[in-house]
């Protein structure tokens, strides 16, 4: 390996927060400006890896050095084509939280350094193959996150950061015994090793996996693991929902796919059915509590609740169809939600209130919004022919195809219908309508804001109409995994 | 007598001492002899390290193996630190001489505790680091709380003191016989597990480990947190030293001493982080929390001699973020919220005291972290699940606290809080407190190797 492009761009962002904190709070411009150039030349650089990759090579770009020797924990980076899709997500969603955030006036060093901090948590947790590693860039991405909640937040942003932060913190010291458990077994702290070597007992298969499911689930979320969520999304600001929601939950269904199915797939048979049910609870739990709130944030925030159950429901289905599924949600989910709460924070901007009931007409008041609104909508109500359908539909079709109990694929059939129905109906109340006396005098969405949601529109019109773009990355990294699993 | 040369770094810091001592003969100002006692501290530690490992002396009675370098190195760079940060602070307005004096003669005693291996050598020199920090602990004359604090922890610990004494003469009684190498008591049946209790009574005092840590809370808060820095930490690594030798020399063979061990260090986690959540005085919440970080190193000395180096590495993990957190307590006043708006009128600082405070927490990629990996490893293999499910679970407790100090430096407000002058040394005592924290863990592969850790 001659260039160390995967640590370049996991650490990147780290030189980018220590030289956007330098010039202090009190020149903001230098701060974005930096901010802004890091994040974007770390996407330049995820792009040209996208270009250089081969989606035929399996894991590759490798970068292996020892780092702590005596106990086995190595340095050690690559990605396959699910890595990668995460990682082009976080690149490119960090940099559109910048962008979108340029105006922040409140401690602006302080914000886009915990911007870029929280990148190179985000970006390394999909690359690292080392299990120490992967624990530490895990944990990395909770700081930021907690100072982005409880710094720029809401009125109970405190309450909410160090709820989110010690949940989370609370699954994952469990997923580090887990950690420790299978080291003392297979002698290395290497993530792909472990998956080669295989052979572990049934029975010790299944403790590591209830360990690390406590770790995953959690950030997931999956029911009743998630009430830490609507609460850091309600007073997140907008910039940290959509990263939170966009990358940060599906580090929990990333772990799942590259670590407890390869390394424990006995234990995931075992405890597929199990997920399976706990996945069609979050999907219907997740849609019906969205139905009941009265607030647009927190609508979208139990609506990913729904989505990522069925990413759950796709992992447990250990078919190619629910793996690819699976990923493809992660995916979609992170462009369709990044945008709602993008749109979400920029009415939030101008009305002042995020009351369903308060905003309405934005369509004949503010129509590039209003139809960006509804767009984005339809894509996370799952409409054919944009992105959230292939993840779902695949799902299902895993789930059909699969050792699992088949009435889980209706109950997931009731989630979608009522991921339609209050879609739809968030779009009738505040898209459509004569407009409220909140959305009167606000004006429409400026350029920078419109092409911060391009991209977005662009991502999902891609996926949802040419699948191949997405699933050509994704197929040969899930058969990778179900060939370790040892054929499912 | 050709092995005297190895116990240069104890002549620096006992000859500093002196030095310091009558300093303010030559300067007016006592905070000097602070500054000399920095000097020679830190000639020591690096002594210390040159000397590195040298196998028995003096007939048997000190050895400096591998685990004794790296504690006299720490115990001289944390000693160091301390006594910068003093140069530049004072002690609490008083006369710093004698506290610089009294702290490098601890430090001799917690060297040589450090490489003691026999039961004379291990109880003077445990004396030897032990009393000057009564006196530190009662350092103003004037305040009656402290002196209360000071007197509670001198009558507890000469008491455990003696029980321990009391075991040791035990343990002569059964092996005939002071000399590590000699005492196992694995032969000695019902006798010789009642031995082994009374002698890690005092340790446990020493480390104020449950049940024998009521003593700390009262002590610490009574005390000014400026003392309060040097004797929780300093000594604590001798300790955990001398207690890591001494069980692998006596426990071998001994029904359940690991299992009092283990009960040990669960008593001291759960009540520890349990009693730290709701405290309001920094000096309290650490006292408690160090109760709880001595289970976490307790858990590991229960596990054998795999579990010593990580017991060690961990004991200086705990101790660095723990004195810098004291110190900063003392600078900004003791109360929680005292720390509020140090974000803004002192940034650098928050920043560092983020660090060392995750490195409480035991978050990556600071050393505490890496501290709980090894020590957790060596705790599972030894087959204590269920105690290390436990750890982890009051370690996300121990975030919960930890966090109310974040909370209060970065989002919370002061009104009036006192201006602290800039002083190069005590900056630099944070500044080689804070690079120890961030980079001992993430280089931590020479100094694994050194102890020899493999699991």
């Amino acid at each position: 390996m001659d260039f160390p492009l995967l640590t370049v761009i996991v650490f990147l962002p780290l030189a980018g927060a220590a030289l956007v904190a330098l010039p202090g709070n009190g020149r903001p411009g230098a701060a974005r400006v930096i901010a802004a150039t890091v994040a974007a030349v770390d996407l330049v650089l995820v792009g040209w890896l996208t270009l250089r990759f081969d989606t035929g090579a399996g894991m590759q770009f490798a970068e292996k050095a020892a780092w702590v020797p005596q106990v086995g924990i190595t340095y050690h980076l690559a990605v396959d084509g699910m890595s990668l899709a995460m990682v082009a997500l976080s690149a490119l969603l960090t940099l559109l939280a910048i962008v979108a955030s340029w105006k922040t006036e409140k401690k602006p060093a302080m914000w886009f350094s915990m911007l870029l901090l929280l990148e190179v948590g985000m970006n390394g947790v999909f690359v690292a193959m080392d299990f120490v590693l992967f624990y530490v860039f895990w944990e990395l991405v909770l700081v930021p996150m907690y100072f982005l909640i409880a710094t720029w937040g809401g009125p109970r942003r405190e309450y909410a950061a160090i709820k989110f932060f010690l949940y989370t913190l609370f699954g994952s010291v469990f997923m580090l015994v887990g950690i420790i458990a299978l080291y003392l077994q297979t002698g290395t702290f290497d993530i792909l090793a472990m998956a080669e070597a295989g052979g572990l007992a049934p029975s010790f298969q299944w403790w590591v996996f209830a360990a690390f499911f406590l770790g995953f689930a959690v950030k997931v979320p999956v029911f009743p693991l998630h009430t830490w969520l609507p609460d850091a999304h309600v007073e997140a600001p907008t910039a940290a929902s959509v990263l939170l929601a966009g990358i940060l939950l599906k580090m929990g269904s990333y772990g799942f796919l590259r670590i407890s199915l390869p390394i424990l797939p006995d234990a995931a048979r075992q405890w597929s059915g199990f997920l399976a049910a706990l996945a069609a609870i979050s999907i219907v739990y997740g849609a019906a509590v969205a139905f009941a709130q009265t607030d647009m944030k927190k609508l979208v925030a139990y609506s990913s609740v729904s989505h990522m159950g069925f990413v759950m429901l796709g992992i447990a289905s250990l078919t190619p169809e629910g793996l690819n599924g699976a990923v493809a949600v992660m995916f979609s989910h992170g462009v369709v939600t990044g945008m709602l709460f993008f749109l979400v924070g920029m009415v939030y901007e101008r009305t002042h209130t995020r009351t369903i009931a308060e905003v309405s007409g934005l369509s004949s008041r503010v129509p590039v919004a209003g139809g960006l609104l509804a767009f984005a909508s339809f894509a996370s109500l799952g409409l054919p022919g944009l992105s959230g359908f292939v993840g779902e539909f695949l799902s299902l079709v895993g789930v059909w195809s699969s050792q699992i109990w088949a009435g889980w694929v209706v109950v997931a059939a009731v989630g979608v219908l009522l991921a339609a129905a209050y879609m739809l109906w968030l779009v009738q109340r505040v898209v459509l309508g004569g407009s409220s006396p909140a959305v009167e005098t606000i004006g429409d969405l400026t350029k920078a804001e419109i092409w911060v949601l391009a991209p977005l529109v662009v991502l999902t019109i891609t996926v949802g109409v040419y699948w191949d773009s997405l699933l050509r990355f994704t197929d040969p990294a899930v058969n990778a995994v179900l060939t370790l699993m040892g054929g499912a | 007598m050709a092995d005297v040369w190895r116990l240069i770094p104890e002549f620096l810091v006992l000859g500093g001492a002196l030095v310091a001592l009558f300093a303010e003969r030559a300067r007016s100002d006592s905070r000097v002899s602070a500054g000399i006692a920095a000097a020679f501290a830190a000639a020591a530690a690096v002594a210390a390290a040159v000397i590195g490992p040298g196998g028995d002396l003096f007939g048997g009675q000190l050895s400096l193996d591998h685990i004794a370098v790296f504690a006299r190195v720490a115990i001289g760079a944390l000693a160091t630190a301390w006594l910068l940060w003093v140069w530049g602070r004072g002690v609490t307005g008083e006369r710093c001489a004698e506290a610089a004096a009294l702290a490098l003669f601890s430090v001799a005693g917690g060297m040589l505790m450090a490489s003691a291996r026999d039961l004379i050598v291990l109880y003077v020199s445990l004396e030897l680091s032990t009393i000057p920090a009564y006196v530190l602990m009662g350092y103003r004359r004037d305040d009656a709380r402290g002196l209360e604090g000071a007197l509670k922890y001198f009558l507890l610990s000469m008491l455990t003191s003696l029980v321990m004494l009391y075991g040791l003469s035990f343990v002569f009684g059964i092996s005939g016989s002071t000399s590590y190498g000699q005492i196992s008591l694995g032969a000695a049946g019902p006798l010789g597990q009642v031995a082994f209790v009374l002698v890690l009574v005092g340790l446990f005092a020493k480390l104020s480990a449950a049940p024998f840590h009521y003593w700390t809370p009262d002590a610490y808060a009574g005390a000014q947190a400026g003392a309060v820095a040097y004797v929780s930490t300093v000594p604590k690594i001798a300790g955990v030293v001398a207690l890591v030798r001494l069980v692998g020399a006596m426990a071998p063979n001994v029904a359940g001493a690991s299992g009092v061990l283990v009960v040990a260090a669960v008593f001291s986690m759960v009540l520890g982080n349990l009693a730290a959540f709701p405290q309001s005085d920094v000096r309290r919440m650490m006292a408690y929390s160090g109760v709880a970080h001595t289970g976490y190193i307790l858990l590991a000395t229960g596990a054998g001699t795999a579990g010593g180096p990580a017991a060690v590495f961990y004991a200086v993990a705990y101790a660095v973020p723990s004195m810098a957190v004291m110190m900063l307590a003392e600078e900004e006043g003791p109360a929680l919220d005292d720390l509020g708006g140090l974000a803004s009128r002192r940034p650098a600082v928050a920043w560092a005291s983020l660090a060392w405070l995750l490195s409480l927490v035991g978050i990556p990629p600071v050393v505490g972290f890496f501290g709980k990996l090894y020590l957790f490893t060596s705790a599972v293999r030894a087959g204590f699940i269920w105690p290390v499910l436990v750890a982890v679970a009051m370690s996300v407790v121990s975030a919960g606290y930890y966090f109310r100090l974040i909370r209060s430096a970065f989002l919370g407000q002061r009104k009036g809080a006192p201006v602290v002058e800039r002083r190069t040394s005590a900056a630099t005592a944070f500044v080689l407190i804070t690079v120890i924290v961030l980079a001992l863990g993430v280089l931590a592969s020479p100094v694994l190797a050194f102890l020899g850790m493999r699991f």
